[in-house]
């Protein structure tokens, strides 16, 4: 079996695991970022909180309609998020005012 | 001269920070015919890297954002030509939302440079072409430094740059600023534009109708009445309006309080439009409209990437495990644990070497030197003083060499990340880390930049709390007196002792500023949001150079300033010496004794060689007992000095936390710099024992010393770490704060550690 191989496996048998222990309600999410408990793909609905909070975030490109990747979910907590190629470390003040649905 | 030094760096930081950037002299030296150039960019792009490179400039290069707090200046000749090159804080935007972004947009528009070199990482093009976009709506003259094409080559990212630079309208230069590859020609061509004196012209970009409507109204208005126009164009302030720049309102305030008005006027009635239609302010549709220049851009061919665009980086992948909740903090443990094993297994023979090599001095000075005061300077202020800080400094290396890894590698910036829940329960903010970590939260730094580098900080509460606190750290000037007592009286488990006081000192500064915050330093908690720099591989070269920055740093600071603080208080422990009357008595007494036995004998001892020699059994008796006398003298000599006098006056204070007056005179010492502590502790342990071969190591002395224990020890290990700030960080915490908030840390933090050293002592001794 070639390395190639064998990681494909693994990466197919980690896949199994993760669908096992996901429940539905976090596969399919709409509503605050810090409540996110799968790693993937978000759409970005709504930034809310005060002004310039959404200003620093439309900055770093956290705008509506812009999709993300959610690298570190940490439910309830702070989160790392992958957009326009830069990776944020959001806390979960933030999170909490950054509403997605997962794509 | 390095306190001078220092004093001028925290001058001209809070020149700075108070956007008065002045030329500096060099730039004044110049000719007309030089040119001077801005480097700007995104935290992370390489804009330190490239400086370096350029002008041979050694500073410091961290994968932390904003690390490049201050901006920074160097010069080097191309082709004849003379370029002045500054490096300016790395900024996400141009709008005043931080310290660094208000330092960068004063220097364009006050100092305005000749060309600006904006250094784009080519691996991460779109977020980086956001503040282009803000440096063409600004019109400044424009390079663009497209750096680490090597890095995104291997993410499989292709970029034309000549396409790149035909839509933007600017020269685009690809280089690898780690390499220098491609900087003559991006030098060449900033040339090429600051020769080319072209005015500054702001790009137009459409923010959509609603808002273009209102832009070109205020754009009137601000022309008709002039207004800032001197600084700014007209284009640029009327986007500031709309975004609601701070700092430009308070600007449009001071010049014309009645337009200042109008503009927030219009604006605010944009602003409630947009809200009340889009739920949006006016800044989000401004910076969407800016992503939507940069896509519009990007997309027309400039960027292919030959992998699959959805796949994690391999930076990404490693961010699961080293963040993850469970994994993530072990994981931190064990790597902060492992730092300290390698500090203090690898520097165990360099450090002998270096005591061996101050024993060696000593001795040398003993054999040369005549008896008397010039003797005893020598060996007593100068070589006991400094060669006890500088026999550290192989460990000092070894720690800022490990630190230098996990900063570079750009583990540090996830510490921050994983620390801000911690912090955030104190009060503070995860950007709170760095200034921690800076000022020793891993033992071997110093306060000094540790108080500075609270500036990135931007709120104000959590920038004071954190000020206040860092200084509790156990920064490389108290590793070495903690090493000291850890190694004399806990010599069995000195990592594990190392490990637990920094676990300490980390709980108390946290404590203290969750106490600050709640009572003096109220408030509500700041926002934490941070770009992570991607894990990069260390260059040995850049390790070298950050070793040896700091660790040059520290045997500048024992060459001069503990040099000089060593002879002072040499001179305060000398001085004013026995009245004539008790040296009177003292020299009888000698006499006596010596009188006492036959000729032969005194004849023996006078004539004693330590290294051929071996006295017989009365010659012994009598060294002895003259030692003796020699003893009682020089100890009240030094009770009777200035310095004894100042010690014996705490001691009955003192003394509840185990301290007697030679420890107090150490303690007032480690005020003028907390290395002085082990400088005065070894010449007041040392001033009855003149005779170096005879002497035992600092340590020994301490733990053969009735007055010390190991109770004594944790009280003084205590007292070392939480007291006083040593006197720079002092007037570093006024410049960046007052001098009302300097003494309050000075009291604050000298009340706290003589309580908390008293609980310990008494606690301690009556467990036994």
């Amino acid at each position: 079996m070639t390395l190639k191989e064998l990681n494909k496996k693994c990466s197919c048998f980690a896949r199994k695991l993760q669908k096992g222990s996901i429940s539905e309600k976090c596969r399919i999410h709409h509503g605050p970022l810090s409540e996110s408990c799968q790693a993937g793909k978000i759409k970005i609905c709504k930034v809310t909180g005060d002004r310039k909070l959404c200003a620093r975030m439309a900055s770093l490109g956290v705008l509506p309609g812009e999709e993300a990747e959610l690298i570190c979910p940490q439910k309830g907590s702070q989160c790392l998020l992958k957009i326009h190629g830069g990776t944020l470390s959001l806390d979960q003040t933030t999170s909490n005012n950054i509403i997605v649905q997962s794509v | 001269m390095a306190v001078v030094a220092v004093l001028y760096q925290i001058v001209t930081a809070e020149k700075q920070t108070n956007n008065n950037i002045t030329t500096s002299v060099i730039s004044k030296q110049m000719s007309d015919k030089s040119i001077t150039v801005a480097l700007a960019g995104n935290p992370n792009a390489g804009k330190t890297t490239l400086f370096n490179k350029l002008t041979g400039a050694r500073q410091h290069v961290g994968n932390y954002p904003g690390i490049t707090v201050d901006h920074k200046e160097g010069y080097f000749n191309h082709d004849g030509r003379e370029i002045v090159i500054t490096d300016l804080p790395g900024t996400y935007s141009l709008t005043a939302y931080s310290v660094e972004e208000i330092v960068s947009r004063d220097f364009l528009t006050t100092q305005r440079p000749d060309v600006v070199i904006n250094i784009v990482d080519a691996s991460n093009l779109e977020r980086n072409l956001y503040l282009t976009t803000q440096f063409l709506e600004m019109g400044v003259p424009l390079v663009i430094a497209l750096n680490m094409m090597d890095v995104a080559k291997d993410r499989g990212i292709e970029i034309k740059f000549a396409k790149l630079a035909e839509l933007l309208g600017i020269p685009v230069v690809p280089i690898i600023a780690r390499s220098g590859k491609g900087t003559d020609e991006l030098i060449r061509q900033a040339i090429r534009i600051a020769d080319s004196d072209k005015k500054w012209i702001p790009r137009d970009i459409s923010y959509g109708e609603d808002l273009d409507e209102v832009l070109m109204e205020i754009i009137a208005a601000i022309e008709k009445a002039s207004f800032l126009t001197e600084r700014y164009h007209a284009r640029f302030t009327a986007i500031k309006y709309l975004e609601h720049d701070d700092q430009m309102l308070t600007k449009g305030q001071e010049a014309d309080q009645e337009l200042a008005r109008q503009l927030e006027q219009t604006v605010g009635t944009i602003s409630d439009h947009l809200l009340k239609t889009m739920d949006v302010y006016p800044e989000a549709i401004i910076a969407d409209h800016r992503y939507g220049f940069i896509k519009s851009i990007i997309r027309q061919g400039v960027m292919t990437h030959k992998f699959d665009t959805d796949r994690l980086y391999t930076s990404d992948k490693i961010d699961k495990v080293l963040t993850n909740r469970l994994l993530g903090p072990l994981v931190m443990l064990g790597i902060l644990f492992g730092l300290y094993q390698f500090t203090f297994s690898w520097s165990e023979l360099p450090v002998a070497w270096m005591e061996g090599l101050f024993s060696w001095l000593g001795a040398i000075v003993e054999t040369t030197l005549p008896d008397g005061m010039l003797k005893s300077m020598v060996i007593s202020g100068v070589i006991d003083g400094v060669g006890g800080v500088l026999g550290f400094v192989p460990l000092i290396m070894f720690m800022f060499f490990g630190i230098a890894i996990l900063e570079d590698s750009g583990y540090l910036a996830r510490v921050a990340f994983m620390m801000d829940r911690v912090f955030r329960m104190f009060g503070l903010h995860g950007s709170s880390v760095m200034p921690f970590i800076v000022s020793g939260g891993i033992a071997g730094g110093c306060a000094v930049p540790g108080v500075m580098a609270t500036r990135t900080l931007r709120s104000p509460k959590e920038r004071m709390a954190t000020l206040l606190t860092v200084p509790f750290m156990n920064c490389g000037a108290k590793v070495p007196v903690l090493v000291l007592l850890i190694g004399a009286f806990f010599a069995d488990h000195k990592a594990l002792y190392m490990f637990l006081f920094t676990m300490l000192a980390w709980l108390v500064a946290l404590f203290a500023a969750k106490f600050l915050r709640m009572t003096v330093l109220k408030g509500e908690a700041t926002p934490f949001v941070m770009e992570l720099p991607p894990y990069r591989f260390p260059t040995l070269r850049g390790l070298i150079i950050h070793t040896w920055e700091r660790t040059w740093q520290y045997i500048k600071k024992a060459g001069t300033v503990i040099l000089g603080i060593s002879i002072l208080l040499w001179a305060l422990m000398t001085f004013p010496g026995l009245p004539q009357s008790e040296q009177d008595t003292f020299n009888a007494a000698r006499n006596t004794i010596t009188n006492s036995y036959s000729e032969a004998v005194q004849r023996e001892v006078m004539d004693f060689n330590d290294n051929t020699d071996v006295l017989s059994e009365k010659a012994l008796e009598l060294k002895n007992r003259l030692k003796e006398i020699e003893q009682e003298e020089s100890g009240l000599t030094l009770r009777n000095s200035v310095a004894g006098r100042i010690g014996s006056f705490f001691e009955p204070v003192s003394v509840y936390a185990g301290f007697d007056w030679k420890t107090n005179i150490a303690m007032l010492g480690g005020f003028a710099a907390k290395e002085v502590i082990i400088s005065t502790l070894g010449t007041v342990y040392s001033m009855g024992d003149i005779d170096v071969d005879d002497a035992d190591s600092l340590g020994k002395r301490l733990v053969k010393d009735p007055s010390w224990n190991s109770v004594v020890a944790v009280s003084a290990l205590i007292f070392i770490m939480f007291y006083a700030p040593c006197f720079v960080t002092v007037v570093c915490i006024a410049k960046e704060a007052s001098w009302k908030w300097a003494f309050f840390s000075m009291a604050f933090n000298t009340t706290f550690a003589f309580f908390a050293s008293v609980l310990v002592f008494q606690i301690g001794n009556l467990l036994g």
